[in-house]
């Protein structure tokens, strides 16, 4: 009887273990196939709003990449999925889209938000989330290795712009009597304080610094006080065209031949619109990008005028904009494709691990490379003073040296 | 100095034109509208438009200006004022102007672009004229005339009479045959002409800016505040205090501390005349 009942679990065992076989010969070929799920992107943009000019180059630049690695058939097989959220320069809103796209929708990296204000946002909730965060904001306050080991950033720092128009007004024009004008929005006040203490460390303490609203209809009061206190170069910190317009607007009236040294945004297309004179913009210079600034040859450099005639027909065959800001939304994208192929996964730790290992990668808008306690990518080799009159298709021709 | 004097009073004025606006739409209403300073924004907006886009001439890029301004006041009183009025005693008034405001701003945003855009000149004139330059003279001029002409039409034309009397009390305007919710309509009609007016002389000082219109309902409204609600000698007065004090204060002290110095001596004097420089003392009855 026992010896019965023993054949009888023998067999049960045998055919449990013929059931567990089938079971997985029959699940096999889903669990040892290649993941071919889309990597979801999260792209938190200011499409609209105040500060939509920078962010819908970018998205340009961001909807090529995408397109482009899709159609060579995804990373590592793997379509990307793009799911853009439109803030209009709210950092409220900004918050609330990060929280959906990390908690809700799972994407596997952010890219953004455009701007500062809003990355200061952002930042912390998207680290807690320990999701990849692939930063395109300047300010300085947005990396950190510890406080957000996953974030990194693209975009040169907002520093590295004021050291390299810094350079050129001390270095290049031999100027040193330097008046700063910032405008009192978070990112001028700091930018002002900021540039203000490198000509004192590189001992040229600036003869007149002041921060005005930047909406104030007229800077006269203050150009008139720069001039009296000597300034031989004036140097503004603030993205507002219209206030750097009527700084342009000041000098030219008051007919003072006085360089102007600063922002990017100096060169930007809607100033030269706001000049009562096209001659007031010249003997202006500001921060730029070896990537978007001719040659000696009057070339661009290979990689930007590659991109350039790929992108111009979905932009209409003009480039009405500058082209660095297409340049950075492509590469944050190729940034992700490159940690992907390198970390073999999505997983963020594998990510974090690719990126703190990269260096020296090459991109459009520049070479990149992170390391365990860095987590600026962007290197100084990459920027120029341009001359902000030279517009031409997105570019620029190089300050004089 | 005198820079600071100048561009003070320019701006001052600008302040001025909107208080007077807000009084206007007041007086028929009893409702500030966060509508008024979006009325000189469109104006410089669509002159731009239409003298520097289009190609028109002058004359006609101010009256096509006005035309929107007035458009825009009338549509303001339709949309986000009579139906409020008449169904609620709330200050649901202030939630609908702000609606029609929002959606104001962010349209043009989308349409006309976030950037500032330049402002035609209106005179020929050198740009090295200084503090004598048009941009400066044009509004402080033109808000002058707007100011007389306010009062004139107010004291001496029977509709400007109709407007006072429905001002002073409805009910009995109303009982003598007025029919409140067309002069109501008219005196936004009124604001939205006399801002357009207003925002075209000042282009060339403000640019062609989507955002103007949040600035100018801000310092407008104080003012107003500091005026006196519903005098418009008191708006003229608040708005080239206000003026000429961020002026100072950005002059002497910079700009981060402008508004928080303007604005805090403006509390100072509400503190001790509530009622502002020039408005009426409020009795109660008992």
């Amino acid at each position: 009887m026992q010896q019965i009942v023993g054949i009888a679990v023998k067999r049960r065992r045998t055919l449990l273990a013929g059931v567990v076989l089938a079971g997985t010969m029959a699940f096999a070929p889903t669990l040892f196939a290649a993941d071919t799920s889309p990597i979801k992107v999260g792209w938190i943009s200011s499409l609209t709003g105040p500060l939509s000019s920078a962010a819908l180059a970018e998205n340009q630049g961001v909807k090529f990449a995408i397109d482009e690695i899709n159609k060579a058939g995804g990373i590592n097989g793997r379509p990307l999925e793009l799911l853009t959220r439109d803030t209009g320069g709210d950092p409220t809103k900004a918050v609330n889209f990060a929280n959906q796209l990390v908690h809700s929708d799972k994407v596997a990296f952010i890219i953004g938000p455009v701007n500062s204000g809003e990355s200061l946002a952002t930042i912390p909730i998207v680290a807690k989330a320990g999701v990849p965060n692939i930063v395109i904001a300047a300010v300085d306050e947005l990396t950190n290795p510890v406080k957000y080991p996953r974030a990194f950033r693209v975009i040169n720092t907002s520093e590295q712009w004021i050291r390299t128009a810094n350079h050129y007004a001390l270095d290049v024009l031999k100027h040193r009597k330097v008046a700063i004008i910032g405008d009192t929005t978070g990112y001028g006040t700091d930018s002002a304080k900021k540039a203000a203490k490198l000509l004192e460390a590189a001992g040229a303490k600036p003869v007149y610094s002041v921060l005005v609203d930047p909406n104030k209809t007229s800077l006269s009061d203050e150009m008139e006080k720069a001039r009296a206190a000597g300034a031989d170069v004036v140097m503004p910190w603030s993205a507002a065209t219209g206030l750097l317009a009527r700084i342009l607007n000041t000098r030219g009236d008051m007919q003072w031949d006085v360089p102007v040294v600063g922002h990017p945004s100096l060169m930007a297309l809607p100033i030269r619109n706001l000049l009562n004179k096209p001659t007031y913009w010249e003997n202006t210079y500001s921060a730029g990008y070896v990537s978007t600034t001719y040659g000696a040859d009057g070339k661009l450099p290979e990689r930007t005028q590659k991109l350039m005639d790929a992108i111009r027909p979905s932009l209409g065959g003009k480039i009405e904009f500058t082209f660095w800001w297409v340049a950075l939304g492509y590469d944050a994208v190729k940034v992700i494709e490159h940690a992907v192929k390198k970390a073999g996964s999505t997983d963020p730790k594998a990510i974090q691990a690719a990126l703190e290992s990269t260096r020296d990668l090459k991109g459009v808008y520049g070479d990149y490379g992170w390391g365990p306690q860095d987590r600026n990518g962007f290197p100084d080799a990459g920027m120029v003073v341009n001359k902000a009159n030279t517009f031409k298709e997105g570019s620029f021709e190089r300050a004089p040296q | 100095m005198l820079t600071v004097l100048v561009t003070g009073l320019a701006v001052g004025a600008l302040y001025a034109a909107a208080a007077l606006a807000y009084n206007v739409m007041y007086s028929t209403s009893k409702v500030l509208s966060l509508t008024t300073g979006h009325i000189f924004m469109l104006s410089g907006v669509f002159g731009a438009f239409f003298i520097g886009e289009l190609g028109l001439p002058m004359p006609v890029g101010f009256v096509g200006a006005i035309a929107i301004g007035t458009l825009f006041g009338v549509v303001t009183e339709f949309v986000a004022i009579r139906r409020v009025l008449a169904r609620s005693d709330e200050h649901l008034w202030l939630l609908s102007t702000l609606a029609v405001a929002t959606i104001v701003q962010q349209s043009v945003g989308l349409w006309w672009g976030t950037e500032p855009k330049p402002f035609p000149r209106l005179i020929p004139q050198d740009f090295s004229a200084g503090i004598w330059d048009q941009k400066y003279w044009l509004p402080i001029a033109t808000i002058a005339v707007l100011v007389v002409g306010l009062e004139l039409f107010q004291r001496r034309t029977l509709l400007g009479k109709i407007f006072l009397a429905v001002s002073e009390d409805a009910f009995a305007a109303r009982a003598r045959g007025v029919s409140v919710n067309r002069v109501r309509a008219l005196s936004y009609a009124l604001a939205g002409i006399l801002g357009a007016v207003a925002g075209f002389a000042a282009g060339q000082l403000t640019f062609a800016y989507f955002a103007l219109g949040l600035t100018l309902t801000l310092n407008g409204f104080i003012a107003l505040a500091v005026g006196g609600l519903g005098s418009n000698l008191g708006a003229v007065v608040g708005g080239l205090a206000l003026g000429l004090l961020t002026a100072s204060a950005t002059y002497f002290f910079g700009g981060e501390y402008q508004q928080t110095i303007a604005v805090g001596l403006l509390m100072l004097l509400l503190l001790v005349k509530p009622e502002g420089l020039f408005g009426a003392k409020r009795t109660r009855h008992v």
